[in-house]
């Protein structure tokens, strides 16, 4: 007898019972998203961004006008109707390059905020060993600060498991909604982010 | 040295194609005065004209537009030209003045619109141009906050240096919140995109000619 064609139809009957029962084993409702991880922290504690890189948010400012390092003496702030948040950071790495970040600002109620388009308002990374401190700064909508978190996820082009940051800023109440907003500077000058050896 | 049946291979061979030849001629002419006819009458594609409305902008009446999630007041619109110097060819650019507003209450979050959701519509069934995106605060892809006060903001299109026109036509795109296709094994969780024409303004620009300080 020719075993060979049940057998074939067996394994094909097999694969499809896999699969089922990995579907039915994944944790969805446990993660929001099944490859990514999350490092929750707060300001001031360096959380884990990928594999080796970490993320530190050293202080978060509200200002009402922004400037690039490079603008000159007459040059007027960009303003906003709403309010902006600079948060600033601090990076470093291990050897392996971490993916490139990608930051938005959410709130309690899910609006998502994303960073200005000025070119010294981002996050980066220096090489393997060095730490780089330097801001970003969101263009936000005044009523939605409570609870404001920061989100840094790693860009990928591959499906794997990776770690993304999630900071809460510290913004629990409106009252102190509020009180940042009314003790706001005027303007901000972006820094230029620095290097410096990583003790 | 070719063996016979390479010979006789050959003669069969040729004798086939020969047979049917003429029946081969006659089907290619068929198609190539199919072709010639499709062309003549006016091409393939079905030509339906303008299935949306057509706006007008004057001075005191700018017309809203709300496509997907972004909701746009036209205002006015500029020809900036530039004039040829020693150093430089004569240039052009179309400019649309709108205000924006974030209407994304899907998702609530800020974005800056697609180059493709402004069109610029030459007319006599040319292509439509795509636009450069929205220049707000005197930046380009300035994000849009959702839940803040409408923003004035300005695309450019290219059109060519010696273009006039006393109205200008610009097509609004409103994209869509729907997901791919999970059957193909796509992420079924929703998204902005597909945009589908909305809506045309025509506006009246104004010529501003640019200065050269080194001229």
């Amino acid at each position: 007898m020719k075993l060979y064609r049940p057998a074939t139809i067996l394994v094909g009957i097999l694969f499809v019972l896999i699969g089922g029962l990995t579907r039915l084993a994944t944790p969805e409702h446990v993660f929001d998203e099944q490859n990514i991880m999350i490092s929750k922290g707060t300001i001031g504690e360096p959380l884990q961004f990928g594999k080796e890189a970490s993320i530190t948010v050293v202080r978060v400012k509200l200002v009402k006008g922004v400037l690039e390092p490079t603008a000159s003496s007459s040059e007027k702030p960009i303003e906003t109707d709403g309010i902006f948040v600079a948060v600033e950071w601090q990076t470093s790495r291990g050897p392996e390059k971490p993916d490139t970040p990608i930051a938005t600002l959410t709130s309690d109620s899910d609006a998502v905020f994303s960073p200005i388009a000025m070119i010294y308002s981002g996050i980066e990374f220096g090489a393997a060993g060095f730490t780089v401190s330097g801001s970003i700064v969101f263009e936000v909508d005044p009523t939605e600060l409570q609870g404001l978190t920061l989100d840094v996820r790693p860009q990928q082009f591959w499906n794997v498991l990776n770690r993304k940051v999630s900071v809460d800023l510290g913004i629990p109440s409106e009252e102190s909604a509020q009180k940042l907003i009314d003790n706001a500077a005027e303007e901000y000058v972006l820094p230029r982010s620095e290097t410096r050896v990583s003790s | 040295m070719e063996s016979l049946d390479d010979v006789i291979d050959d003669l069969i061979a040729d004798r086939v194609i020969r047979r049917h030849r003429r029946t081969w001629l006659i089907l290619i002419g068929v198609v190539v005065v199919l072709a010639l006819i499709v062309l003549a009458t006016g091409g393939w594609k079905e030509r339906q004209g303008r299935a949306v409305p057509t706006l007008t902008v004057t001075a005191d009446t700018p017309a809203t537009v709300e496509a997907g999630r972004w909701e746009f007041g036209f205002t006015r619109s500029e020809i900036v030209r530039e004039p040829k110097t020693d150093y430089s060819t004569a240039k052009a650019e179309l400019l649309v003045y709108f205000d924006i507003r974030n209407i994304d209450t899907e998702e609530y979050q800020s974005g800056t619109p697609r180059q493709n959701l402004l069109r610029w519509v030459p007319g006599n069934g040319a292509d439509l141009v795509e636009s450069s995106g929205a220049y707000c605060r005197g930046k380009p892809g300035w994000s849009i906050v959702y839940g803040l006060p409408p923003q004035s903001c300005y695309t450019k299109f290219e059109i060519p240096p010696d273009f006039t026109a006393d109205e200008i036509e610009v097509g609004i795109l409103g994209e869509k919140y729907e997901s791919d296709d999970g059957l193909l094994g796509a992420d079924e969780t929703p998204y902005w995109h597909n945009p589908e024409a909305t809506a045309v303004v025509r506006l009246r620009p104004t010529v501003v000619v640019k200065e050269d300080k080194y001229r």
